[in-house]
């Protein structure tokens, strides 16, 4: 094994007050592949950007620890740095420009300029020889052992052209002692990435370092020479090439402990109150594909995935919030999804997991948000005045809202304190209050407990199974607490890469629900 | 919304009283300008009203200004058609621009939602499109009254028709209270109190306060239910129609309809005045658009004299563009960075 070509110590880094990564410590040899793998939100993007000296990362506030890049600290602040250090990095999301040609892109900034110019008029603006670059960018393609005409415009090429344009792009360069991966294969088929495997391994036998995130984990195991799992930006387990095992991966990057809760099974007539037919969902970072689904009455669904793979997408597409493919039934009849007020009108309600953005009116009193939804877009706590004018029944919001405060344990000064002095906990109860008063028949929540603290978790967890069970509302819960979904749940949905991989019981086996999650088979991890 | 009155505005008004002390010092005559103010303030006062309904609807600044002004200067020109005189006639001019602002009002919404996010810009170039178009229609519109036409060849209207013969000055000469060698005009003021309280009231209702809402986080209101174009077409008739309601009021203190152009200079200064008086992007107060349209027109109305005076001739509109557009500008910046915060 040769010498360390990168060490990272006690890395910290925090965007505003949440720590993103968290004394990360990691190493990589001279022509090593490490991999790198972890739900989305779980630091791995912020450690590359800080490798790559991402602005972002500087924009932010910078980080503390050590970066030592052959044997010298180093602080990267730009990506030029980086560039010019030998550091190359491939984007989950294509960093290509759409009206350049694919031998144009892969030279882009690296041109081979004629010789004449150059003297004459510095290197910046000496002409380029176009046909030495494309010679160029062919050679790199065929290393690649990819088949594509290099005149090509790039907007025109497939994705999984795109993918290997930009892997090429980095391969071609001539000094690249680091290469950065940011989930590569998320969008190429399993030729294509086998493929690019192969390309990963000879890079590292010719020296190259490599850092390769993804959370495909047979990928991992099969190209990775040693493994670092990361989980809410710590470090949790390092694994050495002879120690890999795709079902410890998935339990350490998952994060449970998960102990089987005994629930009482309620029998339930299988009437389903909701349908998803080829149900897509375009929702950026939350892509949802070809759903099919049946949502049964009176029960609690639980829709859980790895952050990004599409849990959250289903709800969201319901309401109008993102383009739709497919069809969406409710009660049989298909529904125009692009009319929320229709959708509302008929009992189907939503709670967003993003409750500063979406799900809270922050200027406004914990009173006025909690009758806010019942008061203007279901016209209660009317009453008449003089017979004509419709006035707010004040007496009975104050009654209600009080009752609300007190069930539901919200810490308020008083109902006219405004919603973003509250805390997070307190926050999603408003919120809960708020989808109480609608008595929706069909109520979608997402991340109900997503920053909440212990004790306003309980209250929240209970508070929807009492509306399910007194109000006898259907429930779909999106959420990445799988076990708080365990113990509500009658059935949980598991997503991976936008697709429904499977749905589980509640008392399903930890192994059923990590393979569900990384869409692995059960088979493959034997 | 803290209605402290923040920094900006201390200095502003600072700034309003350092020229009064100038002008003191210049001899000028400092009753006559008080009085003055306060005519301009009103004058100006209810077009600046305009800006509150769509700033609060989160639909933006109302740079769209002119085509409110339009329709009340349609209104203005069939009173005068119909020769209505006096309070009366004011009046009627109000009516009669309502018509033609609520129709107006609803293609400014139906273009305003079409490309939602960039309002402003959009307005702006409304304003500017809209404009020629309307001096077509002027030159053709089939008003008879000579005193509206073109003395000679009496053919469309004329730039700049007089209303001394119908409602021009009626609510300044409305209950002139003298104090000293002070005149306040109370007619005046009192109109703009009951345009402020009726602006004020329709916030307190239920469809102004899910425009406030609206404004604060449109999402949210979606998923409660609530027809968000529904909501901002209603706020930008509203602007619309008080608009309207502004340029009467502005035509009657200033004695003459300005056609043609004219409606594309008021739009920036509006903007400007709710600025100063402490508006900063997503909700407006009455208090933004009275404090904001008295220090603007004021500081305008005392540096003119005083920058020619101790300047050079014509600097007075020099110092009013830098006012404007500076202070729309630095409006954008604090955005700007309150949203990155």
């Amino acid at each position: 094994m040769g010498e360390y070509v990168l060490e990272v110590r006690n890395l910290e880094k925090y965007y505003g007050q949440n720590k993103v990564l968290d004394k990360v410590s990691l190493s990589v040899r001279k022509g090593e592949i490490c991999g790198l793998i972890g739900a989305n939100g779980s630091g791995k993007s912020t450690l590359m950007n800080i490798l790559f000296g991402n602005s972002i990362i500087a924009g932010t506030g910078g980080y503390s620890g050590d970066v030592v890049f052959e044997g010298e600290k180093v602080q990267i602040s730009t990506t030029t740095e980086a560039i010019g250090r030998g550091i190359g990095m491939i984007y989950q999301e294509f960093m290509l420009i759409p009206e350049m040609t694919v031998a144009e892109n892969i030279k882009l900034t690296r041109e081979n300029t004629k010789r004449i110019f150059g003297r004459a008029l510095g290197s910046e603006l000496s002409y380029v020889d176009r046909k030495k670059d494309s010679e160029d960018a062919a050679a790199v393609l065929e290393q690649l052992g990819f088949q594509i005409d290099n005149s090509y415009l790039v907007k025109n090429i497939s994705v999984n052209a795109k993918q290997f344009v930009e892997i090429a792009r980095e391969v071609n360069k001539q000094d690249l002692k680091l290469l950065l991966l940011d989930e590569p294969t998320a969008v190429l088929n399993d030729e294509d990435a086998g493929k690019l495997m192969k390309v990963l391994k000879e890079l590292a036998k010719k020296g190259t370092s490599i850092i390769f995130c993804s959370h495909r984990l047979h990928e991992i195991c099969e190209v990775c020479d040693h493994v670092t799992v990361l989980r809410g930006g710590k470090a949790v387990s390092d694994y050495g090439r002879e120690e890999l095992d795709m079902r410890a991966l998935a339990r350490d990057m998952i994060g449970y402990d998960v102990t089987a809760v005994k629930k009482e099974r309620r029998n339930q007539e299988k009437k389903a109150v909701l349908s998803f037919r080829d149900f897509s969902v375009y929702m950026p970072g939350e892509f949802l594909d070809r759903l099919n689904l049946e949502v049964y009455e009176g029960e609690i669904l639980g829709l859980t995935s790895l952050s990004g793979h599409g849990k959250l997408a289903a709800g969201y597409g319901v309401m109008g919030q993102f383009p739709v493919m497919g069809e969406f039934l409710y009660g049989g009849a298909s529904m125009d999804v692009k009319n929320v007020r229709k959708t509302i009108e008929h009992g189907i309600f939503l709670l967003p997991d993003d409750r500063k953005n979406m799900g809270l009116l922050l200027e406004h009193s914990v009173r006025d948000n909690i009758i806010f939804s019942g008061f203007y877009g279901r016209n209660l706590f009317q009453k008449k005045a003089g017979g004509i004018f419709s006035v707010k029944d004040k007496k009975e919001i104050d009654r209600y809202v009080k009752q609300q405060i007190e069930k539901l344990d919200i810490k308020c000064g008083n109902p006219d304190q405004k919603v973003k002095e509250l805390s997070g906990g307190n926050q999603q109860k408003v919120c809960i209050a708020r989808a109480v008063l609608v008595a929706p028949k069909v109520l979608f929540v997402m991340e109900p407990t997503r920053g909440v603290d212990i004790g306003a978790k309980e209250k929240i967890l209970d508070m929807l199974v009492q509306i399910n069970r007194e109000q006898g509302a259907t429930i779909v819960v999106a959420s990445s607490e799988l076990e708080e979904l365990k113990r509500i749940s009658d059935r949980i949905a598991v997503f991976c890469e936008g697709r429904l991989s499977q749905i589980l019981t509640p008392d399903a086996s930890d192994e059923e629900f990590a393979f569900a999650f990384t869409g692995e088979e059960g088979e493959d991890g034997q | 919304m803290d209605s402290k009155i923040k920094l900006p505005q201390i200095i502003i008004t600072a700034f309003m009283a350092g020229l009064f002390v100038l002008a003191a010092l210049l001899g000028m005559d400092i009753p006559e300008l008080i009085s003055g103010s306060f005519t301009k303030f009103v004058m100006n006062g209810v077009l600046v009203l305009a800006m509150i309904p769509m700033i609060n609807a989160g639909v933006g600044m109302n740079f769209g200004l002119p085509v409110g002004i339009v329709a009340g200067l349609l209104g203005m020109c069939m009173a005068i058609q119909l020769r209505m005189t006096g309070i009366a006639g004011f009046l009627g001019a109000v009516a009669l621009s309502v018509v033609p602002a609520v129709i107006l009002g609803l293609i400014y919404a139906k273009i305003l939602n079409m490309v939602k996010g960039k309002e402003d810009i959009a307005a702006i170039f409304i304003g500017y499109s809209f404009i020629p178009i309307m001096n077509f229609v002027w030159t053709v519109a089939p008003f008879t009254n000579r005193e509206m036409l073109y003395p000679v060849g009496a053919e469309g209207l004329r730039p700049k028709i007089s209303l001394e013969n119908y409602f021009g000055s009626v609510l300044n000469e409305l209950f002139v209270l003298k104090l000293g060698k002070i005149s306040v005009p109370l007619g005046l003021l009192l109109a703009y109190a009951a345009v402020c309280l009726l602006v004020y009231g329709f916030f307190k209702t239920k469809s102004g306060s899910v425009m406030l809402a609206v404004g604060e986080n449109e999402k949210f209101c979606q998923l409660s239910g609530i027809r968000i174009d529904r909501v901002r077409t209603t706020a930008i008739v509203l602007s619309t129609v008080i608009g309207a309601a502004g340029i009467c009021v502005y035509a009657q203190t200033y004695g003459f309809v300005e056609l043609y152009n004219a409606p594309l200079s008021h739009s920036f200064p509006a903007v400007s005045a709710i600025l100063i008086g402490g508006c900063i992007g997503r909700q407006a107060k009455i208090s933004h658009a009275v404090l904001g349209t008295y220090l603007y027109q004021t500081i305008y109305l005392l540096s003119a004299p005083i920058a020619n005076a101790i300047l050079i001739p014509q600097m007075s509109e020099i110092v009013r563009m830098i006012i404007t557009n500076g202070i729309i500008l630095y409006a954008f910046l604090k955005q700007e960075r309150r949203r990155r915060q």
